[in-house]
């Protein structure tokens, strides 16, 4: 069976860091979107996003990515993804997204200190 | 040696059908992974039609209200490919995929075109129909 679908956010970082992990899809994307806007809207501009535990991502995923992604630069700041899993980064290369976002291999290469 | 009873040959065809929601979606991509596998897709080829299969389903239920109507998916391994139909019966208007939803069946569409080899979305009679075809081995990004 599907890995389950998990968010933590982790206290005592700059940027914060959330880490996700299971399948990222229609049924669970919209719990990601809530959490990425409630963090904003607290103004965190910056946000390191760990998808290293993420098993599985479709088109709701990054629609909702891209959107939190527009509103972290509205708000002066950017959505850094921590993706290492080829099959993930697959995602984002073929619909041109890796163009768009910036992606690190580690939590470490993201920056959070 | 292959146990002829764990494989699919030309012309077999499976079908599930399920009440039209997101949420079940996931029974769609099991399916499929399971399909692949038996009609002698590789791993990376069977990576590639869960993710579509899944799009698939986005795109038919992509305008339509999630808790009406049923999706079908019909699996039809033709030759050294296999065809996947999802149709969705019985629909009204309404969105599952959320604020981004436009956004989302492009996203859908890109996808599709990186990963299976012909895709189509038609509207018919209160119907939703999307389908997929996807080659063993015949697919180059």
């Amino acid at each position: 069976m599907d890995q389950e679908f998990q968010i933590e956010e982790r206290a005592g970082t700059a940027p914060p860091v959330i880490v996700v992990s299971g399948e990222i899809d229609v049924a669970t994307a919209p719990q990601l979107r809530e959490c990425l806007h409630r963090v904003i809207a607290q103004g965190e501009a910056t946000i390191v996003l760990d998808l290293l535990g993420v098993t599985f991502l479709d088109s709701t995923a990054l629609g909702v990515l891209v959107g939190a992604l527009k509103r972290c630069r509205e708000a002066g700041g950017d959505l850094h993804l921590v993706v290492a899993d080829p099959r993930i980064v697959k995602i984002f290369e073929i619909t041109g997204l890796t163009n768009v976002f910036t992606i690190a291999d580690s939590l470490q290469a993201a920056g959070p200190s | 040696m292959t146990d002829p009873t764990d494989t699919l040959v030309n012309g077999d065809r499976i079908e599930l059908r399920f009440p039209a929601r997101g949420d079940l979606i996931v029974l769609a991509r099991l399916v499929t992974s399971a399909i692949s596998a038996r009609a002698g897709f590789d791993i990376e080829e069977l990576e590639d039609l869960r993710l579509a299969v899944g799009e698939l389903c986005l795109l038919a239920l992509h305008g339509s209200d999630a808790l009406h109507g049923d999706l079908c998916l019909e699996l039809t391994v033709l030759g050294d490919a296999i065809v996947v139909v999802c149709t969705l019966e019985r629909a009204a208007a309404a969105d599952v995929t959320g604020p981004e939803g436009d956004e989302i069946a492009l996203l859908s569409e890109q996808i599709l075109d990186a990963l299976v080899d012909e895709h189509g979305r038609e509207s018919r009679d209160g119907s939703v129909r999307a389908w997929l075809r996807k080659r063993r081995g015949g697919h180059a990004e």
